[in-house]
């Protein structure tokens, strides 16, 4: 499958609700600091909108967010130019990576590091390409296998599963990965290598 | 696959040649082989926009920064970066959107941008940090819905807005929907609205009165009238008005004419178009409006010149093939009208439906208002939205130029159920048409030329009105609200009861972000009154202004007073106290809150600001069209390398064909789309002339052209071909070159009579 516009969202657990708006100065420092991979472009903001994207940060490689999608919040980061690797596992992993630096990146903003946590124990992956990635039985059978092997990276020694989200036939083709055990995002991050 | 193979028989075919063009040049750019300047028009007249910071510099609050992208030598415009995000912005002629639009719009905003629709106050779509190289596929999918951006930006003509009311209202004279729609699809891509000094603006309203199109400040207005026709019964026609803006400096609209049978409106839209290219502004960018050329020439002069070329255009039968279409339009109801008692429903509901919900003409149906915060609507909500549209009202469904979403044909008994709905979509805030509803360009969110964050300061008043706009007298609840970032009016502001634009102010050392106070209009009468302009207020403290001068407002008041004539009877004197004391600003170093804006934690600075857009290049129909015979070369090369040898000859004879057409157009705009008529001008005003001659071009250059054009009986071949082919690169060149002769001596010429009047001055 020549998917490369590949997304992953890792949800949040807020132990105390988050203003979304004090994310944005946190975002613009990101940007400051150039904090991640990405050339990061700016921060947009639709705090307005009701289960919205939240607050991002655009970057020409992808973008990162906060986001409020299907009523629950989490980073997700999704990607928009073509990935340098030639299996797609591999470039949801590279995905994944990016996701996880930026919630480690997160979750060592004084203050962010006592409301918010990344269980990591659901983690949701979905293909941002209508065309070479349709909400079908036919290209799940070919996504299914790559979020497996993300999956078994993330959780080797762990029971583990993989189910495709499939509510509303015009989503995009997604996936949800569980498991029984919560994990640092450090700690899977040291994992992906 | 791609999408072209998977849209396959669903994308109109002149709209998907377009498209495949579009993304020709793209390819074409990507190997250097097409300017910047006319890159960027091309893009600009496909809907693709340039965005804030696409120059690859950001201050970031601490300095002037350079986005570091890899192909920095790659532009898609002069001092734009190929690979920094812009807009796509999409055309809904009258705003109309049906449920599929609304979930190919959800699909798009997606996989192409940020998850979000945002509508203008053009009714248009708008999606925010697009890819260039995104967007051909972008539109095949929107084309595979009937959707185009054709000229949605650029020197043309933008999407045709209307009433969108229209069809349902109690105080129209007809429903001006048909209308609207033939006048778009009829001036899309026509070849008298490609020489364009800028953009222009048209507007369709249903009645003089009411405040809802808004012809009084569109380049061309046409309001619906009747008038008895020769058999006595009512005839259909339109008042027209012409050369009203808004932009720095508002214009008026002035009557062109009293009525215009619907058989002469998209003529005298042509005719109008031509004496706008014609005589319209093209160099000094600031004054290329039409608003302009009327203003200058007087409505009588301008009136006179229309005339006269109506008399001269030749005949199209496109101007009256659509009137059979207009007694078929109607808008099927999905179920019988239901009245419901005003007095259904809980304390929620009621205030929805006193906000949001009028009802239509049509007995025991409704419109609902959706109110869209900031313009904005997620993919979800758009899907959403588009099983409701289809589930209660038939799908029919409009954007405002309130940036909101419009129900049409709702059965009333079914309000209470599509209440409850968009309570599930987080849609059902009940303060539509409010204070609380609030209007706001993208300002220095995504725009190059926004100054201060009109998106920050709508929705920090929009927050602050929302859970108490219906606790306000109605006098204060039932103003509007509108936020430019600069001074370009993209949010009306002129016609709001309370308008700001954005402007800066040095402090000391630093700037500070304010917004100048507009205020005072009158929008009824398709907005008879602008609001007069007055001082700045720091950006942080709007709020404060607005509280305060509705306060005075609420006090001062005489009895049936309205804001707009309160404001105009205390005058600029009457507000200056007000204004001076929240203009008096302590040092940063006492207080750094005013120097910096709303919801932007950076401290202030225009130093973002880019060269706008809006104007596009001024690029000569001539210069496109040669353009396009260029590509069309490349095309027929493609052919002949896939062996189609007798499409490459074909396709390479329309180059020759097209580029003597740019040229013979240049000076004869009425000749007739067809080769015989192109080869019979372009030989006698070019050929036989000797102009088409020049050292490197020698005259067989033009009769490469002419045999190919004789040869009826063609033996088409692969050499032949080959052949037709080198002999159409050398003649397109030589009409570049005959272009650019020309273009020199008009300059020659233009200089010496500049010259003449100074020298017998000196004289």
């Amino acid at each position: 499958m020549e998917l490369h516009r590949i997304g992953v969202k890792w949800f949040a657990e807020e132990r105390t609700p988050v203003n979304l708006l004090d994310l944005i100065p946190i975002f613009h420092r990101w940007i400051q600091e150039q904090a991640l991979d990405d050339l990061l472009i700016d921060v947009a903001e639709y705090t307005h909108m009701y289960r919205g994207p939240g607050v991002l940060v655009i970057a020409h490689e992808g973008n990162y967010g906060y986001d409020e999608a299907g009523g629950e919040r989490g980073l997700v980061y999704y990607s928009k130019q073509n990935l340098p690797e030639p299996e797609l596992a591999a470039r949801m992993v590279t995905v994944a990576c990016k996701g996880l630096q930026a919630c480690a990146r997160f979750l060592g903003e004084t203050g962010l590091a006592r409301q918010v946590a990344f269980p990591c124990n659901r983690i949701q992956v979905f293909a941002n390409d209508r065309l070479r990635a349709p909400n079908t039985d036919t290209a799940w059978a070919e996504f299914e296998p790559a979020v497996n092997t993300l999956a078994a990276r993330l959780f080797p020694d762990q029971d583990r599963s993989v189910q495709r989200c499939n509510s509303d036939s015009r989503d995009r083709l997604a996936a949800i990965i569980h498991t029984n055990k919560m994990t640092e995002p450090e700690a899977l991050l040291a994992r992906l290598g | 696959m791609n999408w072209n193979e998977r849209l396959a028989g669903s994308i109109p075919e002149a709209m998907g040649r377009e498209i495949d063009q579009y993304q020709q040049q793209i390819e074409l750019k990507k190997q250097g082989k097409v300017e910047d300047k006319l890159f960027q028009e091309a893009r600009l007249r496909r809907g693709a926009y340039g965005q804030r910071y696409d120059n690859g510099q950001r201050h970031d609050g601490i300095a002037q920064r350079e986005l570091d992208y890899a192909r920095r030598n790659l532009r898609k415009g002069p001092d734009t970066l190929w690979d920094a995000p812009g807009m796509q912005r999409i055309k809904l002629p009258f705003g109309g959107i049906s449920p599929e639009q609304m979930e190919v719009h959800a699909d798009l905003a997606e996989e192409y941008s940020d998850a979000v629709c945002h509508v203008t106050t053009r009714q248009d779509m708008q999606l925010h940090y697009v890819h260039i190289e995104d967007t051909p596929d972008l539109m095949r999918r929107l084309a595979a819905v009937g959707i185009t951006t054709r000229e949605a930006c650029g020197n043309s003509i933008r999407n045709v807005t209307a009433c969108t009311k229209a069809g349902c209202c109690a105080s129209e004279v007809f429903d001006v929907t048909p209308y609207a729609r033939a006048c778009a699809w009829f001036l899309l891509g026509h070849r008298d609205t490609q020489d364009f000094g800028r953009k222009f603006k048209i507007a369709f309203s249903g009645c003089q009165t009411e405040a809802c199109a808004y012809t009084g400040f569109h380049d061309l207005g046409y309001i619906a009238a009747t008038r008895p026709g020769p058999d006595g019964q009512p005839q259909r026609g339109f008042a027209v008005y012409v050369g009203g803006g808004l932009g720095p400096v508002p214009y008026q609209a002035s009557l062109l004419s009293e009525f215009v049978p619907e058989a002469e409106m998209l003529p005298i839209a042509q005719a109008v178009s031509r004496v706008y290219a014609r005589h319209g502004e093209k160099k000094n960018r600031g004054r290329a409006r039409i608003k302009f050329l009327v203003a200058n020439w007087g409505i009588e002069k301008f009136r006179a010149e229309v005339e006269a070329e109506r008399q001269k255009m030749p005949h199209e039968e496109a101007w009256t093939s659509w009137i059979e279409e207009v007694a078929a339009w109607r808008e099927m109801p999905l179920r019988e009208g239901q009245a419901l008692p005003q007095d259904a429903g809980d304390t929620v509901f009621r205030a929805w439906r006193a906000a949001n919900v009028q009802a239509q003409r049509q007995k025991g149906y409704a419109m609902a208002t959706i109110k869209l915060p900031l313009g904005d609507i997620s993919s979800w909500q758009l899907r959403q939205l588009a099983d409701i549209s289809r589930r209660l009202n038939g799908g029919h469904a409009r954007t405002t130029i309130e940036q909101n979403i419009l129900l049409r044909w709702v059965a009333e008994a079914d309000l209470p159920e599509l209440f409850s709905e968009l309570q599930r979509i987080g849609l059902a805030d009940a303060d539509a048409k409010t204070i609380a509803d609030v209007v706001a360009c993208p300002g220095t969110d995504t725009c190059k030329l926004g100054i201060a964050n009109s998106r920050g300061l709508a929705a920090t008043l929009s927050e602050i009105y929302r859970d108490k706009a219906h606790t306000l007298d109605p006098a204060i609840r039932d103003l509007r609200i509108h936020i430019s970032g600069c001074f370009n009016s993209c949010s009306q502001h002129q016609i709001a009861d309370i308008g700001f634009y954005g402007v800066s102010r040095k402090v000391g050392n630093a700037m500070v972000p304010h917004f100048r106070v507009v205020m005072g209009a009158h929008r009824d009468h398709n907005a008879r009154e602008f609001g007069q302009t007055f001082g700045p207020v720091p950006s942080k403290r709007i709020p404060d202004f607005i509280e305060r001068v509705t306060g005075l407002y609420l006090a001062e008041r005489r009895a049936d007073e309205g804001f707009s004539d309160f404001i105009q009877r205390l005058g600029k004197k009457g507000i200056k106290p007000l204004l001076d004391e929240l203009g008096r600003i302590p040092p940063r170093v006492l207080d750094r809150t005013l120097y910096t804006d709303w919801r932007d934690p950076r401290e202030f600075s225009v130093s973002d600001i880019g060269t706008g857009e809006c104007a596009g290049a001024v690029i000569s129909t001539t210069e496109f069209d040669l353009q396009a015979a260029e590509q069309l070369h490349f095309e027929a090369q493609v052919h002949l390398d896939d062996g189609d040898y007798r499409k490459a000859d074909d396709t390479a004879y329309a180059a020759m064909v097209l580029a003597a057409k740019g040229l013979v157009y240049s000076e004869f705009p009425d000749v007739r789309d067809n080769p015989d008529a192109v080869v019979t001008a372009f030989r006698e005003r070019f050929h036989d002339t000797g102009r088409f001659l020049a050292a490197n071009a020698p005259t067989r250059f033009a009769e490469y052209l002419f045999r190919r054009h004789e040869d009826r009986e063609r033996n088409y071949s692969v050499d032949a071909a080959r052949r037709l082919l080198e002999e159409t690169q050398h003649f397109v060149e030589a009409a570049y070159a005959c272009y650019v002769r020309m273009s020199e001596q008009q300059a020659k010429k233009a200089a010496r009579t500049q010259q003449a009047p100074a020298l017998a001055e000196d004289a």
